[in-house]
């Protein structure tokens, strides 16, 4: 298991289309991935646990990505939240 | 008879049979179930989720269909909800954990949630509890076999009456035979109050529970002007209604001949006419009734249809649509007007004792870089594909607009940088609805390509009047000598600098005002689309030197009453008059 952290970048935080997102991307890995912030924590192929979070802009989540693709899923992920979000630019599908 | 009071959604008249929209959750109870029945029961569940999957793929094409690409967004996330382990994962567990029906195992995954939900802060995430329940409704329909039954439209010209309608529902019901929406929940920015206005059909909303005891077929007589109903109406109120309605419709087809003629006054002046709208699906009423452009685009209507923020790529879309529909018509955007009536909380904004005069406008914007980037540039890569014009909100002095152009430089270096097409020289214009913007307009005007007056804002500031306050609301006076001067202003500020400027508040929308606006000098005028024709008509009829002279008188005026009374004095002379010429051509004919 792999721990990462990341600063939510997304100009309203982990709303239903970031989290949207997070999830599209989170299910194209085998590995688990849990999201943690403030106490709580979710599982990141889930959308309503991830908006449950409730991660404004600028907080800090804790990821931890355990699977045989962690790695490449936890780099993934951190960009995602830290850059792709902020640009605001859509993914296919 | 009996008046139920709402909130005035969309105006008009109607009266009709009642057409109820059930959707009410299907009643659930808690079963046994066998042992040997339990991976039955989980395959029953995974059915219904299939099918569930099938509908909204479904509606997601006909909303794209119907109201835009952009629309079908609001029930992507509903996609991802269904696939949820945190549901329907949970409920298949509750099915083998309890031995239990799929139905009551859904309702307790879907409380457990929503009891998460519950203890947060943000209203924003409790609504959401909303897309949640819109999901669960699905499934338990499927579930009990009642699915098909809250998506049927009216067999016959009815009153839409519903508790609620999500925008799936409009959506699956589509307009026909629908003479008049009555709704118990929601506001004048809600799905349906939105799109009643878009089709020109009037609402009533915010009826409370009154709404549920309404039965089907039940005669209604709905006012969408006052916002009133009137349940079990007499015969003289029937009849009275639908002279209304056939009037309306009357006058509106009396008009229809002015559609593409020009605003040209006798003596050879134009005013260019224009529609406000908010939405792509109001391009057509626009175009019916005749507008040569779009005078405003209320931006922030297209945020709030989206439950999340939409990016660079949804608001390209939403812009190139409407430039398209449009034709090669100017459209003007403004961006995002939020903060005020407006406060949204997805946005980061905050209560504030006094939003009006607070975070909001151009404030927000400048001070939400990435947000106000990424608008700035879906419209400047719409630009490329029609004339669209550029507006910002709420401007009080030289220093914002110059910060914002500065942003808008930003935003056409990086498009070219990162070859996107893009049009860099699209007119860039303000809002001039602060009392210091229409004072320091000559300053404001070397640097913009044209202003647009939004008259509720400025009347509002400028008498220090809160519009949402009904003990101050006679204060809001248009013909007030304070906002005549600070409009006279303008637009001498603006013309001396050869920009043009335009009007686009309610006061453009009131036809008693249409010679005011001419006399005073406007170039471009934006109003509601229904109202455009009629507006067109008296400024076909009036000599601009009549009208200047008007202004004139009204400017005189010492109080708001005396400029009032005068306009008045001033329309009726005019209406015998013409009555008196129309009388006389009849007589010839």
């Amino acid at each position: 298991m792999i721990t990462a952290k990341a600063t939510v970048s997304d100009p309203v935080g982990f709303h239903l289309r970031a989290a949207g997102r997070i999830v599209k991307l989170a299910k194209t890995f085998a590995s688990d991935v849990i999201v943690r912030f403030n106490g709580r924590a979710a599982n990141a192929k889930s959308i309503m646990g991830l908006a449950s979070l409730a991660a404004d802009h600028g907080s800090i989540v804790d990821l931890e990505v355990d699977g045989p693709d962690e790695s490449r899923a936890a780099d993934a992920l951190v960009h995602l939240i830290e850059v792709e979000l902020a640009h605001n630019e859509q993914q296919e599908g | 008879m009996r008046v139920a009071s709402g909130i005035a959604a969309s105006p008009g008249y109607a009266v009709a049979p009642v057409h109820f929209i059930a959707r009410e959750a299907p009643e659930v109870v808690r079963r046994d179930v066998a042992p040997e029945d339990v991976e039955a029961e989980i395959a029953r569940l995974d059915a219904a989720i299939a099918r569930a999957h099938e509908q909204i793929g479904t509606l997601i094409e006909r909303l794209a269909r119907d109201l835009g690409p952009e629309e079908s967004a609001i029930m992507e996330s509903h996609l991802l909800i269904l696939e949820d382990e945190l549901i329907v994962g949970r409920a298949r567990e509750i099915v083998r954990e309890e031995a239990v029906n799929c139905e009551s195992a859904l309702k307790l995954a879907v409380g457990d949630i929503i009891g998460q939900f519950r203890t947060l802060e943000d209203d924003y995430f409790r609504e959401r509890i909303q897309d949640l329940h819109d999901v669960e409704d699905r499934l338990l329909r499927i579930l009990t076999g009642s699915e098909d039954v809250p998506v049927s439209g009216p067999p016959v010209p009815s009153v839409v009456a519903a508790m609620d309608l999500a925008p799936s529902d409009t959506a699956a019901m589509g307009p026909r035979n629908v003479l008049a929406y009555v709704i118990a929940e929601g506001s004048t920015t809600s799905h349906v109050a939105i799109l009643a206005r878009s089709l020109g059909v009037p609402a009533v909303v915010g009826l409370g529970p009154d709404v549920a005891r309404l039965a089907d077929g039940e005669l209604l007589a709905v006012d969408g002007d006052r916002g009133e109903v009137i349940l079990e109406p007499d015969a003289e109120t029937v009849t009275r209604f639908s002279e209304l309605a056939r009037h309306a419709s009357k006058v509106a087809a009396k008009l229809s001949h002015l559609k593409d003629e020009p605003a040209l006054t006798p003596d050879g002046h134009t005013v260019k006419m224009m529609a406000n709208i908010e939405l792509p699906v109001e391009v057509e009423k626009a175009l019916d009734c005749g507008a040569e452009g779009i005078g405003l685009l209320r931006t922030e209507y297209i945020y709030f249809q989206h439950r999340t923020l939409p990016d660079e790529t949804e608001q390209l879309a939403v812009y190139s649509e409407i430039l398209d529909r449009m034709a090669g018509r100017p459209v003007l955007f403004r961006t995002l007007d939020v903060g005020g009536d407006k406060v949204q909380r997805y946005l980061g904004a905050r209560k504030e004792s006094n939003p009006f005069l607070g975070w909001r406008g151009i404030r927000f914007l400048l001070a939400n870089r990435q947000l106000f980037k990424s608008q700035l540039r879906a419209i400047y890569r719409a630009a490329a594909r029609g004339p669209a014009r550029l507006m910002f909100p709420m401007i009080t002095g030289v220093a914002e607009l110059r910060a914002a152009r500065e942003i808008c430089r930003e935003c056409c270096e990086e498009l070219a940088r990162e070859g996107l097409e893009h049009d860099p020289d699209l007119e860039i214009g303000i809002m001039i609805e602060t009392p210091a913007a229409a004072m320091v307009a000559d300053l404001l005007a070397r640097e913009c390509d044209f202003f647009s007056v939004g008259t509720n804002d400025l009347i509002q500031y400028t008498l220090a009047m809160d519009r949402l306050n009904s003990r101050v609301s006679y204060l809001y006076q248009p013909l007030h000598p304070s906002v005549l001067r600070l409009m006279r202003d303008t637009i001498r500020a603006a013309h001396d600098a050869g920009i043009w400027v335009g009007i686009c508040g309610e006061m453009s929308s009131e036809t008693r005002y249409a010679e005011v606006l001419l006399g005073l000098g406007f170039d471009e005028v934006s109003l509601h689309a229904a109202q455009l024709p009629k507006v067109k008509q008296v400024i076909r009829w009036t000599p601009v030197p009549e009208a200047e002279s008007l202004v004139d008188e009204l400017c005189a005026c010492d109080t708001a009453g005396d400029a009032d009374a005068h306009l008045m004095r001033y329309l009726e002379v005019k209406k015998a008059k013409r009555h008196a010429r129309e009388q006389e051509a009849e007589k010839r004919d």
